[in-house]
């Protein structure tokens, strides 16, 4: 009986293997290309010689036009996201606070502002969204702060408040603890869990967006890494080398923080769903 | 007491309206204001850039009607939909299901890894499929000379769609499988044991026990699904322009151009409010089957 149960178990593995192997392969075929020689580049699938070339091509050696671009994009991409997601989760979390646990009088008011939001698609807003950021064109704030505020996160946190009991913050009030005190020292460790999920997923939005930081940020020192490598791999001419190269550091980043965080993300998808 | 009282509620009182102030001025300059403007741009002509706007009243919800490309992005809407919904659907059921008979020591790490293609940016996989889908790449070449089939992936009005499809599907699925482990999880062991007993298994329980106890993850995963299809952009922009003959463009696609590559901005924010509509009701109609599908299985 033992034994029947292991030979489903190690063919139903196997499946899932070979599954994820399928699901991996683009990575695999991307960071193969990336160490390529540059003329066997998309002609192999097996790793074929091995040269640095591409990720030197991208440090401004071999022939770049701006020799430093690629750094400087990198450099972009982690200016522009990491405030965004650190003001989502900041904004989060008070606005959830404020509306479940303080029972203020804007409250009523607060939610329906936000439930009116959730009704309007973001695409709307693009053209006078753009209009108003334009004086911040081709400037961090003009990337940064249109898009620092994410709806979902507020009702993730609001959700999330909502299930810790009350006492927990009142017995901290008696004891005399100012509002700000209360939220860094109680609310912010509490929601963990949510905290990861939010700041993961908005830094990884903005990490991938496109369309507003092209209108934006259309100057070449200001592009973020997802949009040099759209402008540089369009025209037919491009090396493939180099975009692949560019395309697993613009992929890396990403991975390794949710690996990191995987063990609280999985909490944070189970609350998700409640 | 009362005084004190008093005192603590208008100090919970500032305090709130100092914790939503920086959302609410966001709100008024980025939500607000964009909104009526969008309302007001919309019955105008106007290139972007200058400083004259015509008042053209409906003219512009009028000319929709005859566009080609509003057409296309309309019917692609519900092309993408229905192909994305399914499609997700089954492969995140599929890898949630694959994933949640592992060994425990695995499964964490196996439902981590299919989650990867989720976070891979939309122009990262373009780069990758772009080149993979190259007239001299490593996989056109091997089906031209072993099956003699030429394929141009991307140009061909057969493929390109399905292309965008697949990837989509391939971002996705490792995604939702998440979402469906974890409702598949929530299942408790009393019915698992039930299902034992009356020998139910196999695709029997799958389809009478284990998919109506998940229905709300399900409903979950096609409104996400849904708004997901509405929301195409990056794929089609960087590989196909839209082509070839509009098969592959969405509204995002064609609200863009229309804006910003053919400075017909007031247009394009008729555009945009039409696409609205046509997200709202839509998920309106799901809303409406979900419901009725939920409350079927008692939910």
């Amino acid at each position: 009986m033992k034994k029947k149960i292991s030979l489903k178990t190690v063919i139903i593995t196997i499946i899932t293997l070979v599954l994820l192997a399928i699901s991996l392969f683009p990575f695999y075929y991307m960071v193969i290309q990336s160490f390529t020689q540059w003329d066997m580049v998309d002609k192999v699938l097996v790793p074929h010689g091995f040269t640095l070339r591409s990720y030197e091509y991208l440090i401004g050696r071999g022939g770049a036009t701006n020799s430093l671009m690629w750094v400087k994009a990198l450099l972009n991409s982690f200016i522009v996201s990491f405030p965004t997601a650190v003001i989502s989760v900041a904004i989060g979390l008070g606005i959830g606070y404020s509306v479940v646990k303080l029972q203020f009088k804007g409250e009523k008011f607060i939610m329906n502002s936000l439930l009116f939001q959730m009704f309007f698609p973001a695409i709307i807003l693009l053209v006078p969204r753009y209009m108003i950021a334009k004086p911040l064109a081709n400037n961090y704030a003009g990337m940064i702060i249109p898009l620092c505020i994410s709806i979902w996160a507020i009702f993730m946190y609001i959700n999330y408040f909502k299930t810790i009991p009350n006492d927990v913050f009142e017995a901290a009030r008696i004891d005399g603890a100012s509002d700000l005190r209360i939220l860094a020292k109680i609310a912010f460790p509490i929601t963990k869990s949510v905290t990861t999920i939010v700041f993961l997923s908005i830094f990884m939005q903005r990490w991938s967006e496109l369309m507003w930081d092209m209108l934006i940020a259309p100057d070449i020192k200001m592009q973020t890494l997802n949009v040099l490598i759209s402008t540089q791999f369009k025209p037919m001419g491009a090396f493939p080398g180099p975009m692949y190269a560019a395309s697993v550091i613009l992929t890396l980043p990403i991975i390794i923080l949710f690996l990191c965080f995987s063990k609280y993300f999985k909490e944070g998808i189970s609350f998700m769903l409640k | 007491m009362k005084n004190n009282k008093n005192k603590v509620s208008r100090k919970k009182s500032v305090m709130g309206w100092l914790l939503n102030a920086p959302y609410l001025v966001y709100s008024l300059i980025f939500f607000l204001i964009p909104l009526i403007w969008a309302v007001w741009l919309s019955v105008m002509d106007w290139n972007l850039m200058s400083k004259n706007k015509t008042f053209v009243g409906l003219g512009n919800f009028k000319a929709l009607f005859t566009d080609n490309k509003v057409q296309a992005a309309f019917i692609n809407s519900y092309k993408y939909l229905v192909p994305i919904v399914i499609l997700c659907f089954a492969g995140g059921l599929i890898i949630a299901l694959l994933v949640s008979k592992l060994p425990d020591k695995i499964k964490g790490i196996v439902a981590v890894l299919f989650f990867i293609p989720y976070l891979t940016s939309g122009v990262a996989t373009s780069v990758v499929v772009k080149y993979l889908f190259n007239y001299n790449s490593v996989l056109n070449t091997f089906l031209r000379d072993n099956f003699n089939l030429n394929i141009n992936w991307l140009t061909d009005q057969k493929y390109a769609f399905w292309v965008m499809v697949a990837i989509v599907v391939w971002k996705m699925s490792g995604y939702y499988a998440l979402f469906i482990l974890s409702g598949i999880e929530s299942i408790s062991a009393d019915v698992n044991e039930a299902c034992a007993l009356d020998g139910s298994h196999g695709l029997h329980k799958l389809i009478h026990v284990t998919l109506p106890m998940i229905m709300p993850t399900l409903t979950t995963v096609i409104v996400l699904a849904t708004g997901l299809a509405f929301g195409i952009f990056t794929e089609p922009f960087l590989l196909t322009g839209g082509g070839p003959n509009l098969s592959t463009t969405s509204w995002q696609l064609e609200i863009y151009n229309t804006s910003f590559t053919r400075f017909q901005s007031g247009y394009g924010a008729a555009m945009a409010i039409a696409s609205a509509i046509q997200i709202f009701i839509t998920l309106r109609i799901i809303n409406f089957i979900t419901d009725k599908l939920n409350h079927k299985f008692g939910f």
